[in-house]
């Protein structure tokens, strides 16, 4: 049940972004998808692993249902991506940071500062490797093709 | 005018609209190498084919020549207008549309001063739903269902105030601290609000600050950086990291000096 609500959430927030950046109505709804998928990559790995590697996981579902989403819709993938990737970004560990290096406790500051740059990093990683990727893979034509190819 | 002058003429012309196009892509958000595809497909299509476009984060150099000599060259400052990714979406489209042919460059040009007039979302629309999206976005990253409301109010005030600020035209630096300053406080001043029970302002602050964090300028450099544009990449990324710092700074500050002043009950 709680799983259901936190990605419900995570669905509206990536939507409310997608008006905030002025998306055509038409997308919302697979910018909404982008987002919930990624935020269910996310959780998926958090218990088991660390929040970067569950952040590396997630950005790559981003990345992925926004590649498929484009190269289906035809439309620029930056309309899923920047939306979809919202909620993992670290804001909360960068402002952590920043928090504790005001209230002077530097061992504090270090610990969440190097989480925030792992976190991003991981982020970076997930969006590059996807983005490598050849276009036509994308393609389910091409896949088809390929399948008959083998035969 | 001779044959040659007429022919020099729409050259110029066809490369003018690549610039064109290309501006407005890029001043909405777009990347860089979105913008250099739109610039070659345009003057492509148009048989165009000397011409070299090198572009930043913020200008356009772009010269053509012919066999002879040299018929174009110009540099464009772009500022950042604000991001508008349905602008990207149509110039896209449209680039896409004349690489098959489909329009003349007057009717093209037509096409992209309607594309360059859309109004974007009504501003309470958007403000509702950035507080909206901020909300659901602090509870998934941990707030309690008091805490997502009042996140919601707050972040909503937070956009209709940055919005404000860039109409002043106030610097990114001041408009960043003063907006993570006024969710701080706006989160201490919650904590008074009776009957609300316990609440944790710096979860109600992880939500509040969603509508400023760049997350375009963000995604925009990894793509860049992913692309080899370095230049352009590093530029946003110190974008990206600068306007973060200022919030978190003028946030965290507003906290220390209230635990200064006041003990701080937090």
């Amino acid at each position: 049940m709680n799983l259901i609500i936190n990605l419900l959430c995570a669905f509206a927030g990536t939507l409310g972004f997608s008006i905030l950046f002025n998306v055509h109505k038409k997308f919302h709804l697979y910018c909404g998808l982008a987002g919930m998928s990624g935020w269910l990559g996310y959780l998926l790995f958090i218990e088991r692993t660390s929040p970067a590697v569950a952040t590396f996981f997630g950005a790559l579902v981003v990345v992925l249902m926004s590649r498929a989403f484009s190269v289906w819709k035809r439309c620029p993938i930056t309309v899923f991506l920047i939306s979809g990737i919202f909620p993992l970004i670290p804001g909360s560990s960068i402002y952590y940071t920043a928090y504790y290096l005001v209230t002077n406790s530097l061992e504090m500051a270090a610990v969440k500062g190097v989480e925030s740059i792992k976190i991003a990093f991981a982020i970076v990683a997930g969006i590059v490797f996807v983005v490598s990727v050849p276009r036509k893979w994308f393609n389910l034509k091409y896949w088809r093709r390929g399948a008959k190819d083998l035969k | 005018m001779s044959i040659d002058e007429t022919e020099i003429s729409n050259k110029r012309e066809v490369i003018q609209f690549a610039l064109d196009a290309g501006t407005i892509q890029l001043s909405n958000g777009a990347e860089i190498w979105r913008v250099e595809d739109t610039i070659s497909h345009i003057c492509r299509a148009y048989k165009v084919e000397d011409v070299d476009a090198f572009i930043l984060s913020n200008a356009i150099f772009i010269t053509g020549s012919n066999e002879k000599e040299s018929i174009f060259a110009k540099v464009k400052h772009i500022p950042m207008a604000g991001v508008h990714l349905g602008i990207i979406t149509d110039v896209n489209d449209l680039s896409r549309e004349i690489a098959s042919g489909m329009w003349t460059v007057e009717e093209a040009k037509v096409k992209l001063e309607e594309i360059r007039n859309q109004p974007p979302n009504n501003l309470i629309y958007r403000g509702v739903s950035a507080g909206f999206a901020s909300g659901c976005f602090g509870y998934i990253l941990g707030s309690s269902v008091t805490e997502a409301i009042v996140t919601m109010v707050i972040a909503f005030v937070v956009f209709l105030l940055s919005v404000y600020f860039e109409k002043k035209q106030l610097s990114k630096m001041v408009k960043n601290i003063l907006g993570g300053a006024f969710i701080a406080l706006m989160a201490l001043a919650a904590t008074y609000i009776p009957l609300i029970g316990t609440i944790s302002v710096n979860q109600i602050i992880i939500g509040g600050i969603m509508p400023l964090i760049p997350g375009v300028a963000f995604v925009n450099s990894i793509r860049d950086l992913a692309n080899s544009d370095f230049l352009s990449g590093t530029v946003r990324m110190l974008d990206t990291i600068m306007v973060f710092m200022y919030i978190a700074i003028g946030a965290s500050t507003v906290l220390s000096l209230y635990h200064a002043v006041l003990g701080g009950a937090l």
